[in-house]
């Protein structure tokens, strides 16, 4: 599903990313692991087609040049970034930027735009899966939500928009336990053999509800060790510094 | 273009029905205007926009005489569908239609008489010009007590039978004590290159209530200026929105004086400007007494090569104590050739006072545009998204909800 084949990323001088290559499959769950400043936002950054870095080396999702593709296309095509700080959009009111996502994405994938009835039946649906409150629903954008708040807004938009590729950007930090079970409930109801997840954090503790099937180690813009689950508790024991 | 207004001016004044003592009057105030000439960037008030320059580059000569004799014919396809509001019809600068269908007849007075252009003055040469040219001088007086049904639209309209250069409109409007009005300017101009010249003035009694809503919306070329002087008694309010956006140049003023106690004043204002159009506000409040209030909010959204001014003067006289006055400026440059200029002003002689003011200008935030990208939107969609958002909460201030609504609609902003 995605191939990342040798991405080499900079801001300005600063090399960020340094031959950095991971292969997903269908229906896989990849956990990325690593301390601040290793690179982890960078990636989730460039594979949703923020602009601002230099890149080269390739990277192919279902086979197309993802660089040839905006940030909305990229939406389209099914890949979603539930952001590490999701932005407050004052004066946007929720339910609506949901419905006009969720419709721009249907109509690029040729499929019926849902009208207000339908739509609203399905948030609320959602709404009571994540237990998110349905009054935010009414709200403006994140505007004077909380921290976990915010980070289930994503999680019930990722479950609205049905991607093909999660990338969940550190969506455990800031969440206290019963908030972090919900959410994991979430992605794991969203989990089957043709779904796909990128799960970046910096802790062990999200990966005791989200099972990986692989986790990588980054380091320095670059991938130092990969494995099986087991590799986020040997992380977790030794920590970041004594690892290598 | 002193030789061009004094022809002008007598042909009118043969051609019309004035009286002796009207054309003294107008002949006063005719001399006056040609001795201080349009307004330019060398006063204070102008110095954002110099209206002689403007008219000059856009329109050339200015003329000035319209045969008001002659009736138009209304469109009546230009009337707002879904709400049922009593008018007053300008065409090229004739009141073509008085109509408060909706009201009580003996709870309003319209009267038409040229010594109410007495009623107030400054030394704005403007106005002078106005007195001069206003071909008719209403004053619309509501009575005691008296709650207006409906709302008044004011239709602005040309067509391409104007004769002149420059349109004078003139409206007075007395608020007898504890009653109530709503009114809406709407501006349909289908003429262009002219300099149009409003003066409205209105006079609130005690707990008298104003709601103006005034909507430049339609693209035309014309320059537009418009003057409200709001005189307030005590607790009357009087609230202004203004939807600053379809003409080549427009200038409001608005000038209030808070004169009773408890009296408040609110004024919020949109600008949404694109090529080359230049609009400005100026507003002055006056807080002459203890105890009154004043708020004030004004966004822009500018495009390519626009430009806005806001010029917010809140003057606290010294016996003014426990006034608020509060004024905010904020503005989005949607392209470096976009210009703002805001000048906020606090002058105060009282010391038991809360006033303050602010102004914050930036562009669309990337990363907000990012965030809605990502979610499926084009950069198109997420552009008008944030914008819709960001004029929002100036249009929730309208605190008429129909009104709100009909403006929410014709400006295409959703909640």
């Amino acid at each position: 599903m995605l191939k990342i084949n040798n991405l080499n990323a900079n801001i300005e001088d600063k090399s960020i990313l340094k031959d950095f290559s991971l292969n997903i499959n269908p229906g896989e769950v990849h956990a990325i692991m690593g301390p601040n400043g290793s690179g982890k936002s960078t990636l989730s950054n460039i594979l949703s087609g923020k602009k601002g870095y230099e890149i080269s080396g390739e990277v192919l999702f279902e086979n197309k040049n993802l660089f040839e593709l905006e940030t909305e296309e990229r939406a389209h095509k099914g890949i979603f970034l539930a952001f590490q700080y999701p932005l407050e959009i004052p004066g946007v009111n929720t339910n609506i930027f949901l419905k006009t996502s969720l419709n721009a994405i249907r109509k690029a994938r040729g499929e019926k735009e849902l009208d207000a009835i339908e739509f609203l039946k399905l948030v609320k649906e959602k709404a009571k899966e994540l237990k998110f409150d349905e009054e935010k629903l009414n709200r403006q954008l994140n505007v004077g939500f909380s921290g976990g708040e915010k980070k289930k807004n994503e999680i019930l938009q990722m479950s609205m928009l049905s991607p093909k590729l999660s990338i969940l950007d550190e969506t455990d930090s800031g969440l206290d336990i019963d908030a972090l079970k919900v959410v994991s409930d979430g992605v794991n109801t969203l989990r089957n053999k043709d779904n796909s997840f990128l799960i970046i954090t910096h802790y062990q503790r999200l990966l005791d509800y989200i099972k990986p099937d692989f986790v990588h180690v980054l380091m320095n813009g670059k991938i130092i060790k990969s494995g099986g689950p087991e590799l986020a508790l040997e992380l977790e024991k030794k920590g970041y510094e004594n690892f290598n | 273009m002193t030789e061009q207004i004094k022809t002008d001016f007598e042909k009118i004044v043969k051609t019309s029905a004035f009286s002796e003592k009207d054309v003294v009057l107008k002949k006063k105030y005719l001399n006056r205007f040609i001795e201080s000439g349009f307004p330019s960037r060398k006063l204070e008030n102008w110095k954002f926009s110099d209206l002689n320059q403007i008219i000059k580059k856009n329109i050339g000569e200015l003329s000035f005489y319209n045969n008001d004799t002659i009736p138009n014919k209304v469109d009546t396809s230009i009337f707002v569908e879904g709400l049922e509001h009593n008018k007053i019809i300008f065409i090229n600068g004739r009141v073509e239609k008085i109509d408060f269908t909706y009201e009580d007849q003996d709870k309003i007075k319209i009267n038409d008489d040229f010594k109410f252009l007495d009623e107030f003055s400054n030394s704005n040469s403007l106005l002078s010009l106005n007195n001069a040219f206003a071909n008719k001088c209403y004053k619309i007086t509501l009575k005691k007590g008296y709650s207006m049904k409906k709302p008044l639209v004011i239709y602005h309209t040309t067509n391409e039978k104007i004769k002149s250069r420059n349109i004078n409109l003139r409206l007075e409007f007395e608020l007898e004590q504890n009653s109530f009005l709503r009114t809406i300017d709407l501006f349909k101009d289908e003429a262009e290159n002219n300099f149009i010249n409003i003066f409205y003035n209105f006079d609130l009694k005690e707990d008298a209530i104003l709601k103006n809503y005034k909507i430049d919306k339609v693209i035309n070329q014309n320059i537009r200026y418009s003057y409200n002087n709001i005189e307030q008694g005590k607790n009357s309010v009087s609230e202004t929105f203004i939807l600053s956006s379809g003409s080549n140049f427009s200038k409001n003023e608005i000038n209030c004086n808070l004169k009773g106690e408890y009296s408040s004043a609110f004024i919020n204002g949109i600008f949404s400007l694109n090529n080359e159009q230049h609009h400005e506000v100026r507003t002055i409040i006056n807080h002459l007494i203890e105890n009154t209030k004043s708020y004030q909010l004004i966004k822009s959204v500018l495009g390519k090569n626009s430009k806005s001014v806001y010029q917010g003067k809140i003057f606290v006289d010294t016996k003014a104590q426990k006034t608020d006055g509060y004024q905010l400026s904020k503005a989005i440059l949607l392209d470096e050739t976009s210009e703002f200029n805001a000048k906020p002003e606090l002058e105060i002689y009282a010391d038991d006072v809360k006033c303050s003011h602010g102004s914050a200008s930036g562009s669309l935030d990337e990363n907000s545009i990012f965030y809605l990208m990502s979610r499926g939107l084009n950069y198109q969609q997420s552009k008008e998204l944030l914008i819709n958002g960001y004029l929002l909460d100036v249009v929730e201030k309208i605190t008429d909800s129909e009104i709100k609504n009909l403006i929410k609609s014709m400006i295409g902003i959703r909640e």
